[in-house]
């Protein structure tokens, strides 16, 4: 272990707000460089949503299949459990291995990922994941 | 002077403002190298005429160049195109999701430790004195003690601008590529979250330094989970939105997905941020798993010891290189293998791989408890999970489509009891067939 690696304080998340800087720099130096430097020819046609060359009907702004929020809502359980589980895991191998801690955390978290289980159970008998 | 400005903040800005430009100009060349290994794999010969000569007669020894200059002409024209804005579309939101796709995707590498540890010694061999003499310092970004979160989190993101920039185009086909894109990133963030945690019980520590130090002692990570090593590959191809898993820009059916109204620079940025997501991507996988800068597994050249500045170079190229042969492998994939379908994909990552990578993580964890994790123990321990899987494979679930449907006639599919003509029955396939020791030479 070398002294580096020890970086708890604050002033170590410095460098993100340079390169948050940056890459906004980076996006709007773009954007902006391209608007100026590139002509400009606007055109009734060319103005129109591009659907294959075909006459667009009606606009984008539709009702969708409703299967995109269930995988939605799937996904944030999942999620949510899995941010859980990373403090979980960066301190459970620290413990004595055998040791009473460690079996209490073990079944802890056996039984927090045995919930998410049955619900994903849920989730493939009501047909959830049924992609046609 | 405050105690946050030390050696480290100024080596973590020297860092960032230096791989922000090799990670630029690397993407601008991976476009390059995706061209050339596109047109080798389809026995084509790829971009080969731009060179650095501009059109001036005295740089003309600089014409050709293998095609070299293709990426900064590219990079110019598209500076240079109409920014095209259609009239239906949501101006504020079109304009902006370009930008919200590029900042993540350019912020994420900061925690990767690219040249590992430094002595803080710069010393000129003509010079008495050295001319730094900072103590030791890590070359990343951000020595962040929980880099792995920021890496994660900072990599989600990546999907309002997606979503956005389908939604914001008013174009049908634009708003499905984004519905898709987002419905597959989300999908395949939880396999590659499940197995980032399979490595990270392991370790025991969210710090990147401390997954390198980890390798450096117990041997490379892919060798002790091979399994989370490849859920981890194929997820992040899926993130990228490369092929196989390309279905968000899929031509046939979507014509260009989410950018298809996009022109110009502000398309440019929707390239460049999955250019930028692979490499960052493909970096975070040889940290994790590939032994970050060592070149050889089971052979501890460097390890965590502070290096010179020349060390520090070898490092990172080292680095870099392992990182560009993976884009490069992730290439040749796209490149062989044809385009899943949409649900298949949807299929493959909640009823295969995600399940895999909870058995993985509760397989590890219970390792982690045995105290048993070597090598050979936690080898052991992903063949039981392979068998497992492969037993419990008959009784998930499955998809309904994709069933043969017997015609009569069909060569493929007959009706039972039906006679089968497997030869071509076509007048012109029969006439097209060559010849046996007939043809002529070339």
């Amino acid at each position: 272990m070398t002294t580096a690696l020890a970086a708890t304080d604050l002033g170590s998340y410095l460098p993100i707000f340079l390169i948050v800087m940056m890459a906004i720099t980076f996006a709007a130096i773009n954007i902006g460089a391209s608007l100026l430097l590139g002509p400009r020819r606007p055109g009734e046609t060319k103005g129109g949503t591009y659907e294959s060359g075909m006459n667009p009907v009606g606009t984008a702004r539709k009702r969708f299949n409703v299967r995109f929020y269930l995988i939605a809502m799937t996904f944030l359980v999942f999620d949510v459990e899995i941010i859980f589980l990373f403090p979980w895991a960066a301190t459970f191998s620290n413990l004595e291995p055998m040791g009473e801690n460690a079996a209490v955390w073990l079944a802890r978290i056996g039984f927090f990922l045995f919930t998410t289980v049955v619900m994903y159970v849920y989730g493939v008998r009501k047909g959830v994941f049924k992609f046609d | 002077m405050p105690t946050w400005f030390n050696a480290q903040l100024v080596t973590s800005a020297l860092t960032i403002i230096v791989m922000v430009h090799v990670i630029l100009v690397t993407c601008a060349y991976l476009v390059y190298f995706e061209r050339k290994i596109s047109a080798y794999i389809q026995d084509r010969i790829g971009p080969n005429r731009v060179g650095f000569d501009f059109g001036l007669p005295a740089l003309a020894f600089l014409k050709g160049c293998i095609g070299l200059g293709q990426s900064l002409a590219d990079g110019i024209k598209f500076v240079l195109k109409e920014d095209y804005t259609p009239a239906r579309v949501d101006k504020v939101l079109f304009t902006l999701a370009p930008a919200i796709i590029i900042v993540p995707a350019l912020i994420g590498f900061i925690i990767i430790p690219w040249g590992g540890t430094w002595s803080g010694v710069l010393h000129l061999p003509f010079m008495e004195k050295p001319i730094v003499d900072a103590g030791e310092v890590v070359v990343v970004g951000a020595n962040i003690n929980v880099g792995v979160v920021y890496l994660l989190a900072v990599a989600a993101l990546g999907v309002y601008g997606v979503t956005l920039g389908g939604w914001a185009s008013n174009n049908k086909f634009s708003f499905l590529g984004g519905l898709r894109a987002t419905a597959q990133m989300i999908s395949y963030e939880i396999p590659m979250g499940l197995s980032i945690l399979a490595v990270l019980l392991l370790v025991g520590s969210l710090g990147a330094m401390s997954i390198a130090q980890y390798q450096f002692e117990h041997g490379w990570l892919v060798f002790s989970q091979p399994l989370a090593f490849v859920l981890f590959y194929i997820c992040s191809l899926a993130e990228s939105n490369r092929a196989p898993f390309d279905n968000a820009e899929a031509e046939q059916e979507l014509v260009g997905g989410y950018h298809t109204e996009y022109s110009a620079m502000r398309f440019a940025m929707f390239f460049l941020a999955e250019y930028a997501h692979l490499v960052t991507g493909t970096a975070f996988l040889v940290l994790l798993f590939l032994g970050a800068w060592e070149p050889l597994p089971f052979v501890t050249i460097w390890g965590d010891e502070a290096t010179g500045i020349l060390g520090v170079l070898a490092k990172a190229a080292i680095f870099m290189g392992k990182v560009v042969l993976l884009v490069c492998f992730g290439m040749v994939i796209r490149w062989t293998i044809p385009r899943l379908r949409y649900d298949q994909v949807m299929m493959m990552a909640w009823s295969a791989l995600i399940p895999l990578s909870l058995l993985v993580v509760v397989a590890t964890s219970v390792m982690v408890y045995l105290g048993k994790t070597g090598m050979g123990w936690m080898l052991a321990a992903n063949g039981a999970c392979l068998v497992l899987a492969l037993l419990a494979q008959p009784f998930m679930p499955r998809a309904l489509s994709n069933r043969r449907v017997p015609l009569y006639g069909s060569r493929f599919s007959p009706v039972a009891g039906e006679a089968v003509n497997t030869a071509p029955t076509d007048a012109m396939a029969l006439e097209d067939r060559p010849v046996q020791g007939t043809a002529a030479l070339r």
